[in-house]
């Protein structure tokens, strides 16, 4: 009998929240966390690539292009741009979910409305980045497996002035263009991917907010869980930047 | 009429009886034109210009790197840190882990510990295949 007496005030055995926060919020938390595993998987993957090979693209040289100022020699300065919307966009999500913590209806609206305006450019940006390596540079998923191929084709990519440049094998050269462009698609079409479906998901808490459904429920929390998948993208682009453009 | 034509008893299936854990740490029930309110935005745009100037600080290393001649390695390591306070503050504010209990906070960081391994032992087998299959010198 004493011990349903003691089972009652056991932190952990049910029946009370030890870490107070919702189940909802929890396994947002957990998703996230499988997610950055996934993430990291790729990219650690990426690094013992680099890590492998004596000659690798040069990012300064890879990425130096802005939309309308063709011919000019910009490095990074396109994906800086996509760096700070994403940044804004996860600014403009927490005022949303500060927002929705005050029960701010028409708070919420507007910041979320911005959010996926944010996230959109972030997706047009991408597309013209990719749309440019693609056709104007010859970076692809898949590209540069023909040794064959001549050198005038992937020169442009690498700082050719370098030691490791000249050094080099031709065969090195191609397969580590080959394998930069594919870690790249891949990677940065995952997080895209990522940003697509949140978008998505941001539609619809949009649509319930202003339909009233969380006035309805009492809370905002929906608009919390969205938020806390938004900034994990955010942070993910975080390392894809440093680990694509800078390192 | 039944309970079934209520559109209302529908709302606690999803997440009505999550509400209770709602009042927890993070609901607010003053103003969004209080203080505490205002403050609370501050703060977020204080983290939005620490974020941005650091970025700029990161791009300008990444093109200037070359001309300053500073070595690779210390470079990198700048790049790294930065990353890293980055996403602690994105982490702590933007996604308000800061704000939770914390235990809750050792529950989800606990497990990036792995990458401690998981980033050593593949970065150190690479280098070391590197260093077995090559005639020229490296990088």
């Amino acid at each position: 009998m004493s011990h349903a007496a003691t089972a009652e005030t056991k932190t952990w055995g049910g029946g009370r929240s030890p870490f107070n926060v919702s189940y909802g919020k929890i396994m947002m938390w957990f998703f996230l966390l499988s997610d950055a595993f996934t993430f990291s998987a790729f990219l650690i993957s990426y690094g013992t690539k680099r890590f492998f090979s004596a000659v690798w693209p040069d990012a300064n040289h890879v990425f130096h292009a802005f939309p309308f100022l063709e011919g000019h020699n910009l490095p990074l300065l396109f994906v800086s741009l996509m760096t700070f919307i994403l940044i804004m966009s996860s600014v403009t999500m927490v005022l949303a979910v500060h927002c929705g913590h005050h029960n701010d209806r028409n708070g919420v609206i507007k910041w979320l409305t911005w959010t996926i305006v944010g996230g959109i450019c972030f997706l047009s940006c991408q597309a013209w980045e990719w749309t440019h390596l693609g056709h104007l540079t010859g970076g692809l998923w898949g590209t540069f497996t023909d040794s064959g191929t001549s050198p005038h084709m992937y020169e442009h990519f690498y700082d050719v002035k370098s030691a490791a440049y000249t050094a080099a094998s031709h065969e090195t050269i191609l397969q580590s263009t080959h394998s930069f462009f594919n870690y790249f698609f891949t990677i940065t079409g995952f997080h895209g991917g990522h940003v697509a479906s949140g978008v998505v998901f941001l539609i619809m808490v949009l649509i319930n907010t202003v339909n009233g459904t969380y006035d309805k429920r009492g809370h905002y929390e929906m608009v919390e869980k969205i938020g806390l998948y938004w900034h994990f993208v955010d942070l993910v682009w975080v390392f894809v930047f440093t680990c694509f453009y800078l390192l | 009429m039944s309970s079934h034509n209520h559109n209302d008893s529908i709302q606690h299936l999803y997440e009505g009886d999550q509400s209770k854990l709602y009042s927890g740490l993070m609901a607010h029930h003053t103003d969004i034109n209080s203080p505490e309110s205002k403050k609370q935005v501050g703060r977020i745009w204080k983290v939005f210009w620490i974020l941005l100037v650091v970025t700029i600080v990161e791009v300008m290393l990444g093109m200037y790197s070359y001309e300053l001649g500073i070595s690779r390695a210390i470079i990198n390591s700048v790049f790294l840190i930065l990353t890293l306070f980055k996403a602690s503050y994105i982490v702590a504010v933007f996604m308000h882990l800061g704000d939770e209990l914390k235990n809750f906070m050792i529950t989800v960081l606990m497990p990036l510990v792995l990458f401690i391994w998981f980033i050593i032992a593949f970065l150190a087998d690479g280098g070391f295949w590197l260093h077995m299959n090559t005639t020229s010198p490296v990088r």
